[in-house]
């Protein structure tokens, strides 16, 4: 099992969530965060003050995936989430040791 | 202690049986009412056997414990998986540890017999103190009821121990009922208008009824809220019909659990729960049912506690709170004033005068002050006798955008709302009274949603958290406030109509409604914009990239002025924010703000992008030509050509008809002036000739006069022609108080814009009015140059203290160092100015050493 998190342009968000569901994809947890990487923030001046907008606002999904899903999902997200700017996000994997669901203690990939 | 113990492989099935047959009972009809007493008796038939029975297991008499029934249980009214609150009251401490064993085997025994027993014990002793940190338990006791073992104790409980506690606690157990209440009330955002509510806990809920019993209980006097027979059915009613939701919540969940949910209220629908007339109801209407008696218990709770809870007095205080009676304002002839900080009325016969009635709702809504319970019943007692005598029952469109466009326009809606004035004014909102949407984002009913929009905005004025600070000044200065909240009440009207787009509906209502109230065309257009795309800044946000500037530039083309960007931006805050209390997060908000800011920027740094080609303007030539008397297309497009695409976004088809009318006599006068009141204000069109100077001279002669620019725009077309509007105010009440001197002001600036008289000797007189009065707050002066955003021009941006004079200063200063004024865009928000002006000099943009100049020019006069 693979931890997938990706952030991504709130703008492209819809358009990944229902490129994922079409692939089969149902459950994600999405959280609204703030960052930045290379794309850096720039300040706005509206009204005389100055408004510095250095944490640009990004959409973070998580997901557990079994194995055999990982590179499909990958490969959604890419196709859906890219417009070829700077600030198109990241994706990050990493290994998942063992899911438990609460419900019913399943385990394993069952548990997903 | 004789006979044979009940084996609890009997008892258990004994009541499992019991429990079935009520169950059946009650599906097959038989009330709520009778159900929670058949429980109850079972559960008094359970526990007293099984409490004889434990008696006799540990051979023991019952002399020194009895047991009490309390809160609902004591009530006898036991939902189908409610708690059982029992009460173990000991005479000495001698007797709890005699007592400890039997009532270990009593509370398993009906625990396994399926009744939730949730038990207290206490001496009669302990009973004499109040536990100030457990108030609910004494409130529970206020239901009391002897259930099983020594009487004696039981009545020297309740005839003598509690009645001397509870009346030295009364103003303590009233203070704190009152903190709990409201407590929990908050905890459910004050509304009965949940989509999914929870019927015992939420406003309007079962508890709200025992709040109020409670309240009269405890309450001294217990007369003063004089609540009719009639009143005390209609809680009744509503008492019975939640009863009845709330025992089939509980049959249908299996458990304690009374939320009603989406598809409970279909099920509950579909038999048609609580009603007796038969007719069939889909959930919406069935929900309506629903929250018509929510209401009735919501309002009966609201008068107990609008009562002042009593805190301990001193005598001394009590005779100097008598001598000084309630605090009422003087009611200035008015049949209303404000008592204790809330309008009460003063002579009900007055209000059959409806005028009067508006008049209240009005003041309310300015100052901020909510009508008393009283005053509500006075104005609910008119409505409510159509044998009464109405005058005045036509409100105005005037009137009613007087209220809208007032800062605190919730606190008249409102109640209007309760009273059904609203929807008598506005039939439209009818269509969405107690509508349940359903939805997984909606908290609300769409009627209580769309208040919460306008309470949402009001509360702008002193902003409750960090999401709302940056909407602050925005709501403070947003123009034709009274569009916004009329657009606000219409915008979700049609997911009450049969349409399949609720957009198409409600501005189908607006279309009604507007012709009833006689809005002009130009307000009618706004609030149809407002509605139309009351959806489309939040999917900007959300589904568009707003650093793009193609996705802010698209935007703005939708938007068109900066204005209508002000109050879209604050509709989507409130229609956001009004959803459910989390759906406007601090990231949606800064990602709304960060729009606005983007978009009102593009339109203050374009402004001499977009010029008009008027041969293109097919459809707006049309309108002019429609409402302009006489004339040709050649002659429109001689005015149009060339003017900033703004000057279209701020000014009507009748506008630009009018400015057509002065167009026509500059050559046999070369300076038009057009001057309007507007509110408190005034209104300047000044149309003339371009000449060095003109925007200083005639911001020179408006300071000569004392009067305060809040705004203004400079345009110029093709051919040379200048139309400058001003808003300004009449800081000294000049023109309004002496009307023969607005002859006198005009000739003034035509005169001096033609050169004919001086304007020095205007300004020598006010500037020394104007040296004696400093600004209230002081804001930083700021200079800006800009050479990206304009191919023609550069932009210079000013923000700087208001104070009277200040443009033409600005002005003089420009003229002088030989700037032209392309375009200038004045904008006033309390005492700080926002000024824009597009320069160039002789028709370049300015260079550096100039851009130096003119910085070191305005320091030295500005600061």
């Amino acid at each position: 099992m693979m931890k997938l998190e990706a952030i991504i342009q709130p703008s492209r968000f819809e358009s990944v969530k229902d490129a994922l569901r079409e692939a089969g994809i149902e459950g994600m947890t999405v959280t609204e965060v703030r960052g930045h990487g290379r794309q850096k923030g720039h300040t706005e001046v509206y009204r005389g003050r100055e408004y510095t907008v250095d944490l640009l606002p990004k959409i973070k999904l998580e997901m557990v995936l079994p194995d055999k899903l990982v590179n499909t999902v990958v490969d959604t997200i890419l196709k859906t989430a890219k417009t070829g700017k700077i600030g198109d996000g990241k994706i990050f994997l990493s290994r998942v040791d063992e899911a438990i669901r609460i419900r019913n203690e399943e385990r394993g990939e069952n548990a997903l | 202690m004789q006979g044979s113990v009940t084996p609890q492989s009997v008892l258990g099935p004994q009541a499992d049986d019991e429990r079935q047959r009520i169950r059946r009972e009650f599906e097959s009809g038989v009330s709520a009412r009778q159900t929670v007493l058949s429980l109850c008796a079972l559960a008094d038939q359970k526990t007293q056997q099984v409490f004889e029975d434990a008696l006799q297991t540990h051979t023991l008499s019952s002399s020194g414990l009895c047991l009490v029934a309390l809160g609902g249980y004591g009530r006898r009214l036991l939902f189908p998986y409610s708690d059982l609150d029992i009460l173990f009251l000991f005479g000495t401490e001698k007797a709890e540890q005699t007592f400890r064993p039997l009532i270990s085997d009593f509370s398993r025994t009906l625990w396994d017999m399926g009744f939730r027993v949730s038990s207290a014990g206490r001496t009669i002793e302990e009973c004499k103190r109040i536990e100030e940190d457990n108030i609910e338990f004494h409130l529970a006791l206020l239901d009391r009821r002897f259930l099983a073992g020594d009487t004696e104790l039981f009545n020297r409980l309740d005839t003598r121990i509690l009645p001397t506690s509870e009346k030295a606690a009364r103003p303590f157990l009233l203070a704190q009922l009152h903190k709990l209440t409201k407590d929990r009330l908050n905890r459910y955002g004050n509304t009965i208008f949940h989509l999914e509510p929870n019927v015992k806990d939420a406003p309007g809920g079962l508890r709200d009824y025992q709040a109020a019993a409670w309240l009269r209980q405890i309450s001294e006097n217990k007369q003063s809220l004089n609540i009719t027979t009639a009143e005390e059915d209609l809680a009744s009613g509503a008492v019975d019909f939640l009863s009845a939701i709330r025992c089939f919540l509980h049959y249908a969940n299996g458990r304690n659990d009374n939320t009603l949910t989406y598809e409970l209220q279909a099920a509950a629908a579909d038999r048609s729960l609580g009603v007796s007339d038969g007719e069939a109801r889909n959930a919406a209407e069935w929900m309506r049912l629903y929250f018509r008696h929510a209401r009735t218990l919501n309002r009966l709770l609201l008068r107990y506690l609008e009562q002042k809870a009593l805190v301990p007095q001193t005598f001394r205080q009590r005779i100097f709170n008598v001598a000084r009676g309630p605090k009422t304002e003087p009611a200035n002839g008015r049949p209303f004033g404000v008592r204790d900080g809330m309008f009460e009325v003063l002579n009900q016969p007055a209000l059959s005068d409806r005028s009067q009635i508006f008049s209240m709702l009005t003041e309310a809504a300015r100052a901020g002050i909510p009508l008393s319970r009283q005053a509500e019943r006075c104005i609910a007692y008119i409505m409510q006798h159509p044998e009464l005598t109405v005058s005045n029952a036509e409100v105005s469109w005037s009137s009613l955008r007087e209220m809208l466009g007032a800062d605190y326009p919730g606190f008249a809606l409102r109640p209007m709302q309760r009273l059904g004035l609203l929807t008598e004014i506005l039939p439209e909102f009818s269509r969405i009274d107690s509508l349940v949407v359903r939805d997984f984002y909606h908290r609300y009913t769409v009627d209580e949603h769309s208040l919460r929009t306008i309470e949402h905005l009001q509360e702008l004025a002193d902003p409750p958290d960090e999401r709302a600070e940056h909407f602050q000044p925005l709501w403070r200065t947003v123009d034709r406030r009274d569009l916004l909240i009329f657009a606000l009440l219409l915008h979700d009207v049609g997911k009450g109509m049969p349409v399949e787009n609720h957009v198409a509906g409600s501005l189908e209502a607006l279309a009604s409604a507007a012709e009833r109230l006689k809005l002009s065309e130009e307000e009618v257009a706004e609030v149809h914009f407002l509605i139309e795309r009351h959806l489309d800044m939040s999917a900007t946000m959300q589904r568009r990239d707003i650093f793009d500037p193609a996705t802010v530039s698209g935007f703005a083309a939708t938007v068109g002025n900066q204005e209508r960007l002000q109050r879209l931006c604050l509709l989507t805050y409130a229609d956001i924010h009004a959803v459910n209390p989390e759906a406007l997060t601090p990231w949606k908000a800064d990602m709304l703000w960060q729009l606005f800011v983007a978009t009102s920027n593009h339109f203050s740094r374009t402004l001499d992008r977009d010029r008009v080609h008027a041969p293109d303007e097919t459809s707006l030539l049309e309108q002019v030509r429609s409402v302009l008397d006489g004339g040709t297309t050649e002659e429109i497009e001689r005015f149009l050509e060339g003017l900033p695409r703004r000057y279209l976004a701020v000014h009507s088809a009748n506008d630009i008809a009018q400015h057509i009318t002065m167009y026509r006599k500059l050559k046999a006068d070369p300076v038009q002036i057009e001057l309007r009141p507007s509110g408190r204000a005034f209104s300047l069109t000044l149309m003339t000739a371009d000449r060095p100077s003109l925007f200083a001279t005639i911001a020179g002669v408006l300071a000569g006069w004392g009067m305060n620019i809040i705004k203004a725009d400079a345009f110029a077309n093709a051919a040379g022609t200048v139309v400058d509007t001003f808003h300004f105010a009449d800081l000294h009440r000049t023109l309004e108080l002496n009307p023969t001197e607005i002859d006198r002001f005009r000739r003034s600036l035509v005169d001096v814009v033609n050169g004919k008289a001086p304007l020095q000797p205007l300004l020598q007189g006010r500037d020394k009015a104007s040296r004696e009065r400093p600004p209230k707050v002081a804001i930083e002066t700021k200079f800006g140059f800009d050479d990206n955003s304009s191919e023609h021009s550069t932009l210079l941006e000013i923000v700087a203290t208001d104070r009277p004079g200040l443009l033409y200063d600005i002005g003089s200063t420009l003229a002088r160092l030989w700037c032209n004024i392309e375009v200038a865009l004045i904008d006033t928000e309390g005492q700080k100015v926002i000024d824009v002006f597009y320069l160039t000099e002789q028709g370049k943009k300015l260079g550096a050493e100039k851009q130096a100049a003119l910085f070191e020019a305005l320091r030295a006069k500005l600061g």
